[in-house]
């Protein structure tokens, strides 16, 4: 018996390294496969959308700091790749420089926004990212509020943006296992359960959360950069609007917060039913979409991750009696 | 011995309200030092203050000669203060050893080497090394008590702060949590006890300071304390004239 359990769990450890391997390997060789240039760009989006989800849940989630303002990351992220396209630059250079941009500014706006706790950060965040947009809807330089056009040399290859996006979302993976297993993820958990508590155990709640945003702004604004090299015209309503913060936060709660593969299960779904029903029904996927939402605060604030714990747990008692 | 905590003239305002007025008293190193009180005399802002929870309105506390009124709890953690809380406060999420990794993480200055082996050597020590794996809240009140300790322990603290770690539990539990604080004093560590149960102090401190509405009200060893007047006065009130 014990024999037989020890296998079984050395097996589900082999599959826990195995299978986001595979998937890794067949999301890497479907461009051989003729997708279409719609299947690609949904999937391409949605890396995009998942790159978002993991890197809203490392602060969100793992710190439980939760932050309406994540537009801002991927707007400036976004104008960052922008800009050094336009002054020359190699599109896969301006990305690290998308992630940069964006972390300095996660600094500036953490600096005062972590003196504030729970609803009152949650609040000043939503002030920052509004501010942000009215700068940039402003900006001379950046073309203000008719946006900013990108021209790039070459021909335009879809497999390159689609290869982008997957690098990108299995980067944030990495870097969100490799934060929760480390002290830096202790750290951050000992602040999500009781910041004075995690103080007075010597923790610095403070320099951790900023740092634990810092790493959020840097993947979110690359991610913003990937996007705009994609769609070659971006504006403030649509990098910085208000709708893209609420997304970006409310993926990793469908998906299931806290965790590794919420997000990239969240931000999946919203990828998938977004681009395919959208086209279909303009109104019907917004609807779904809020249910969805309602459904999930209702019954499984866990989300789908929480979900699939339960169906597990009901599976393994029917297996024991 | 030598001078381990000084506290002067310290003072803290709630609008108006004095948790703490000019209070002053000495810890020396290796002791164990009761603080005791009626409720609301002061005890656990005093200890807020001196594990730099909260900041004083006034005064000045030195420690190993080194002035550190009002620096942050978590350094005041690194300088080797550490405290525990009367209502247990354990990482929900986290089980037993990973609620000591997280003092042995983040308590010290500098990594630490043998992370597992520590966490297991400090969990035998206040016994909860059954329970290891358990998630923290699962614990029993008693245990709870131990985890805080634990947590504190990680630290490698000089000076311990512990609130009312006997609070709520049976007489078997006191007697070994007690047990406990004789023996990590004799590891080197100075401790001041926070405690309502007169009987808890006498068996194990040294010294006793008496805080009445936020004073000073006196201080000496145990058995002293005891018979003192004033302290029996702001305990149980005064002896009927009649």
């Amino acid at each position: 018996m014990s024999a037989a359990t020890q296998s079984s769990s050395t097996l589900q450890r082999v599959l826990r390294v195995a299978s986001p391997l595979l998937l890794l390997a067949i999301l890497a060789a479907l461009p051989f496969f003729d997708l279409g240039p719609n299947r690609t760009k949904v999937l391409f989006l949605t890396f995009l959308w998942i790159t978002t989800s993991i890197a809203w849940n490392i602060l969100g989630g793992f710190t439980g700091q939760v932050s309406f303002g994540f537009a801002v990351f991927y707007g400036l992220g976004a104008y960052a790749t922008a800009l050094a396209m336009g002054a020359g630059l190699s599109p896969y250079a301006t990305y690290p420089i998308a992630g940069l941009v964006a972390a300095v500014a996660s600094l500036l706006i953490g600096l005062p926004a972590f003196r504030l706790r729970g609803p009152y950060f949650a609040i000043a965040t939503i002030g920052v990212s509004e501010a942000t947009r009215v700068i940039m809807t402003n900006l001379p330089f950046t073309g203000g509020a008719s946006g900013y056009r990108i021209v790039e040399q070459g021909p335009f290859r879809q497999t390159d943006h689609y290869y982008s996006a997957l690098v990108l979302a299995a980067v944030a993976l990495v870097v969100s296992i490799l934060v929760r297993r480390s002290r830096f993820g202790l750290g951050l958990r000992a602040i999500r359960d009781d910041q004075e508590a995690a103080s007075d155990a010597g923790v610095n709640p403070y320099a951790l959360k900023l740092a634990a945003h810092a790493v959020a702004a840097a993947l979110t604004g690359a991610a913003g950069g990937v996007y705009a090299r994609y769609a070659l015209f971006i504006n403030p309503e649509g990098v910085f609007g208000f709708q893209r913060s609420v997304l970006i936060l409310l993926l990793p709660v469908i998906g299931g917060v806290n965790t590794i593969w919420g997000p990239v299960i969240g931000g999946s779904f919203y990828g998938i039913i977004e681009e395919e029903l959208a086209a279909r029904f303009p109104q019907l996927h917004l609807l779904l979409y809020g249910v969805l939402v309602i459904l999930v605060i209702l019954f499984e604030p866990g989300g789908v991750m929480g979900l699939l714990g339960r169906l597990r747990r009901l599976f393994q008692r029917k297996k024991a009696a | 011995m030598a001078t381990l905590l000084k506290i002067e003239d310290l003072s803290k305002r709630f609008s108006g309200l004095a948790a703490l007025d000019k209070v002053s008293f000495e810890v020396r190193e290796g002791e164990i030092v009761g603080l005791i009180g009626p409720n609301g005399a002061g005890k656990t802002t005093l200890f807020s203050i001196i594990a730099g929870s909260q900041a004083p309105t006034s005064g000045k506390i030195t420690y190993e000669g080194r002035d550190i009124t009002g620096i942050k709890s978590f350094r005041a953690v690194h300088a080797g203060i550490a405290r525990t809380h009367q209502i247990t406060r354990p990482f929900k999420s986290m089980t037993v050893r990973e609620n000591v990794e997280v003092g042995l993480q983040f308590g010290r200055r500098g990594s630490v080497a043998t992370l597992g082996k520590e966490a297991m050597e400090i969990l035998e020590l206040v016994g909860l090394h059954g329970a290891a794996a358990t998630p923290a809240v699962n614990l029993s009140v008693g245990d709870l008590k131990r985890l805080e300790l634990a947590r504190t322990l990680a630290a490698r603290p000089r000076l311990l702060l512990c609130d009312e770690v006997c609070s709520g539990l049976t007489e078997s539990e006191m007697q070994s949590i007690l047990d406990l604080l004789r023996r990590i004093q004799s590891l080197g560590t100075t401790i001041i006890y926070v405690e309502h149960n007169l009987r808890a102090i006498v068996s194990t401190c040294q010294h006793v300071v008496v805080l009445n509405f936020g004073r000073k009200l006196a201080e000496g060893p145990p058995a002293r304390m005891q018979n003192d007047p004033a302290v029996i006065e702001a305990y149980i009130g005064k002896k009927s004239e009649a």
